[in-house]
Formats: C-alpha cells, structure tokens, sequence
C-alpha cells in the first residue's frame, strides 16, 4: 500500500493530475503514458525506491497496481527482513 | 518561380520575449548579457553570457516541461508566437503543404550535457531514457512539427552559427520551387552550461567580462572588442507563398528575395573573406539587386578580432563605392551570439528595421578600431527610409548564409 502511493505520487508528478485521482487498476496507456514516458517514469521510481528494476521484470505490467507488486517483490529481494 | 513573402514572426532572447521587447531593446542599445549564475558554474569565474529569464512554467505545467529541452522550449515559444502573429490556419490539405525547416548549433546541449555528467560523475552512474529524444540535434525541429500539426516537409539544419540563416534561406528556396506553400522556419540554442561556457573559453573565443560593467562585455567592431558573448533564445518566421498570403489577407512584414550560400574551404575556426564575399554576392544576384539597393547590414559581428576584420573587408569587397554608406550594425552587442538561432533572431531584427525604418546601432562602440572603417552605427538608433536589408550568418567551419528581404509590393 505505501509502495502504491509513492507509484502515484511520482505517477502524478511525472503525468500530471492529483496522486489520488489515479486509478491503480487502468491501463497504464490510458493515464496517456506511451512506452518513453513508461521507461522515465520508472527511471524516477528506481530512484524513489533506491531499486534496480530491470526491464524483464515490467515486461508484463499493464497496471500501477501491478507495478507496486513487482516493486514490492524486488524490494523484498533488496532489503529482506530480519529474521 | 512563387515569391516568398513572412508573415508571422515570433522571438525569445535575452533582450525581450516577444519581437517588439526585442526590437525596442536594440534600438535603446539595452543590454541583456548578464553574469552566469552559481547554479550554471559554482564558484568564482569569469563568465558573462546573454541568458534568459525564462518561466517555463507559463507555457507548460512542470511534467511537461521536464521533458522538453531548454532549446526545444524556446523553439515552441517562437513558433508559437509567429504562428498566432501570422493567424495561421491551417485544414488537414493545407498542413500537408506547411513545413518546418529548423537550425540549431548543438541540438538538446542541456540535457545532453545533464546525462552524460549524472552517468560519469554521480555515484549512481545512471543516464535518462528520455536521454537521446530530448538531446537529438533535430529534436526542437520535431516538436515544432508535432506542436502545430505542420506536416509538410521538414528540415534540420546545422550549420554551426548560421544554421537558422541556411534553413531560412533552404526553407526560401522550397517554396520559391513549390515543394510548400508555407514554412515555420527559424532556430533555436540554448548552450549556456558549465561545459559549453569552459570549451569555448578554451579556444580563447570567449570575451573578458568588462571589469566596470558586465553587460558592455561585448563589443563588435570596437578597438577594445575582446571576444564573443555566448546567448541563448530562438527566432521563428512563418514564410509563405505570396499569392496564398495576399488571398487570405495575411499582413504582410517583407518579401524574402535572396539567399546566398557558400563555404570558405579553407579552415575550420578561421573566418575567410573569399567565402564570406561568394556568399553575399549569391545573395544579392538572387534577389537581382545592386549592393546600393542595400541599405543596412545585419553583420555577422561576433566581436571577435578576427571575425569582425574579416567581415568588413568582405562587405567592403562587394559594396565598393557603396561601403562607405551602408549602414552596418551588430546587435550581438546586447543579445550575445544566439549560435544556431543567431541568423533568425538578426533576420527579424532586420525585418523590423526594414518595417519601422530605424536601424537599430551597435551598442559599446565607444572605441572605433581604425582599422574597420564602416558605418557600424555607434550607440544610437538611426531613422532610415530603407528598400531592402541584408543578415549575415558566417558558422565555425567555414559556412556562410546571407539573406536579403525588401519590402513587399503585390
């Protein structure tokens, strides 16, 4: 859930409009954010989130609700939990 | 053959942001070269540079503008504003026969030089996506294209500092030939950054900063001339076919009528009066005047030693008699060396001359150098019926574009 909001905070720094009024579940191409803009958006997120996240790993990623749980997934890789 | 006629124009430079701020500046021999900030070169230097106090934030919401260069923003000003001077609409046919013919020195020079620091001189080593879109030399070209629906043919040109005068004069040419009814034609530059100001620096091309007042730094043709000042801005006019303009009522500002072209090929930083005269004498046989027709200059003038000597035995060469009575004047005196959008900014200056007859004077011409014996018009405006004007635009590498516009008669 923090991840999300952070996605929309930079989402809506980068695009334009208000982090709450972005909608999680659309399609990231109807935010009007073209392949380019995708490839920015994440070059400014793997500096909100201290992250390398490889291309492969978006490959697949349709929505910024999708996107917050690949972050998720390599933050857990990056910063593990104590155990 | 069609004549070509400009019927919008549009400016950003360090002296005005709208073309009447810009002329009123040069009349006034006002002065937009200031000191370089701290934020553009830390520390303590020597720099001066014609730098504009420019608001993004008034054309495009911050998101927006972070993906445009400084370069391609000017570029969009301009045109925008030649396109709204010259109420230009176009339909869906008419856009196919509307281009854009652009000029710029070094392109996207800011984020270019960004990237490539945040990638060898940060830690992290990480280089933009929007990189090599944002830096492209055609990009601010592109935009204007993509800003204004112009789908007709497009060209970039660069060709140092007379890459606008050349795409002026290529855009002149496609229309003259009909491969356009209407062209957004001009340039843009915005190289004022930390590496460009030290790179020029070390060729020794830059001017000392004047020790009593920083915006007299630049002195074309002046015995105490130290160098050029680099500035930043972009220039845009929309050209036409005339008879299109004249249906559809256009105001018209002047006709386009000559445009010479012709390389030095003889070195790569040294200017050559052999080109520099080919070039204006092509000029003046394609617009089928005499050198008296001509009745002020937009020099070139860098103020450089070299480059203003070199240029004035050049015009003394083709205007003989006729030199003596020409009136010649820089303007970089106030705005700098604009590079790439140089030739645009100093047509529209010309135009606006030609238009309201006051040639606008050299300013910080204190000291005539006896050696350069031209009417140069020191530090005063002078009020002139004028026939036709002529810019001059000699690039690094030898490349020289000359322009002449006179006044329109249907």
């Amino acid at each position: 859930m923090v991840t999300l909001l952070a996605i929309k905070e930079v989402a809506a720094k980068h695009f334009g409009g208000e982090p709450e009024s972005i909608d999680e579940n659309a399609p990231v191409t109807e935010l009007g954010i073209d392949s380019l803009g995708f490839l920015e958006f994440l070059f400014e997120l793997e500096d909100r989130f201290g992250l390398s996240i490889p291309q492969d790993s978006v490959a697949g990623v349709k929505t910024l609700g999708e996107l917050a749980t690949v972050i998720d997934g390599l933050l857990a890789v990056a910063h593990p939990p104590a155990s | 053959m069609s004549r070509v006629v400009v019927t919008g124009m549009g400016v950003i430079a360090p002296v005005g942001q709208t073309t009447h701020q810009f002329f009123d500046a040069l009349v006034s021999a006002t002065s937009g070269i200031s000191p370089v900030g701290p934020h553009i070169v830390p520390g303590a230097h020597p720099f001066v540079a014609g730098q504009i106090a420019f608001d993004s934030s008034v054309y495009w919401p911050p998101h927006k503008a972070a993906q445009l260069d400084r370069a391609t923003q000017f570029a969009l000003v301009a045109a925008q504003q030649a396109i709204a001077d010259a109420s230009l609409e176009l339909d869906e046919e008419a856009s196919l026969r509307a281009g854009v013919y652009w000029g710029t020195g070094l392109g996207g020079a800011t984020t270019i030089e960004e990237s490539y620091r945040s990638l060898f001189a940060t830690e992290a080593g990480r280089i933009r996506p929007t990189s090599v879109v944002m830096g492209m030399n055609n990009g601010a070209a592109a935009h204007v294209s993509i800003a204004n629906g112009l789908r007709g043919p497009l060209l970039n040109v660069s060709t140092a500092c007379s890459s606008s005068a050349a795409g002026i004069g290529e855009a002149f040419r496609a229309i003259q030939a009909g491969y356009a009814d209407v062209i957004v034609a001009g340039g843009s530059e915005a190289l004022i950054t930390f590496g460009n100001l030290r790179a020029w620096d070390a060729m020794g091309a830059l001017a000392h900063a004047d020790p009593i007042d920083g915006r007299r730094s630049c002195k074309p043709f002046a015995l105490d001339r130290t160098g050029l000042v680099l500035g930043e801005g972009a220039g845009a006019l929309v050209l036409e076919r005339s008879d299109r303009a004249t249906r559809r009522g256009a105001r018209i500002y002047a006709e386009l009528v000559g445009y010479g072209n012709a390389s030095d090929a003889v070195g790569i930083s040294k200017p050559d009066a052999n080109g520099q005269v080919r070039a204006i004498r092509a000029a003046l046989a394609d617009a089928q005047l005499a050198p008296d027709a001509i009745g002020y200059i937009s020099a070139h003038g860098t103020a450089t030693k070299v480059g203003d000597a070199v240029e004035t035995a050049a015009i003394k060469e083709v205007f003989g008699s006729h030199a003596a009575t020409v009136c010649v004047s820089s303007t970089k005196a106030v705005h700098g060396h604009l590079m790439g959008a140089t030739g645009a900014v100093e047509l529209i200056a010309c135009l606006m001359a030609l238009g309201a007859g006051i040639v606008p004077p050299t300013a910080h011409l204190d000291r005539p150098d006896p050696a350069l014996d031209l009417d140069f018009v020191p530090n005063e405006a002078r009020r002139i019926g004028l026939r036709a004007v002529m810019s001059n635009s000699f690039g690094f590498g030898g490349m020289n574009a000359v322009l002449i516009a006179r006044h329109f008669d249907a």
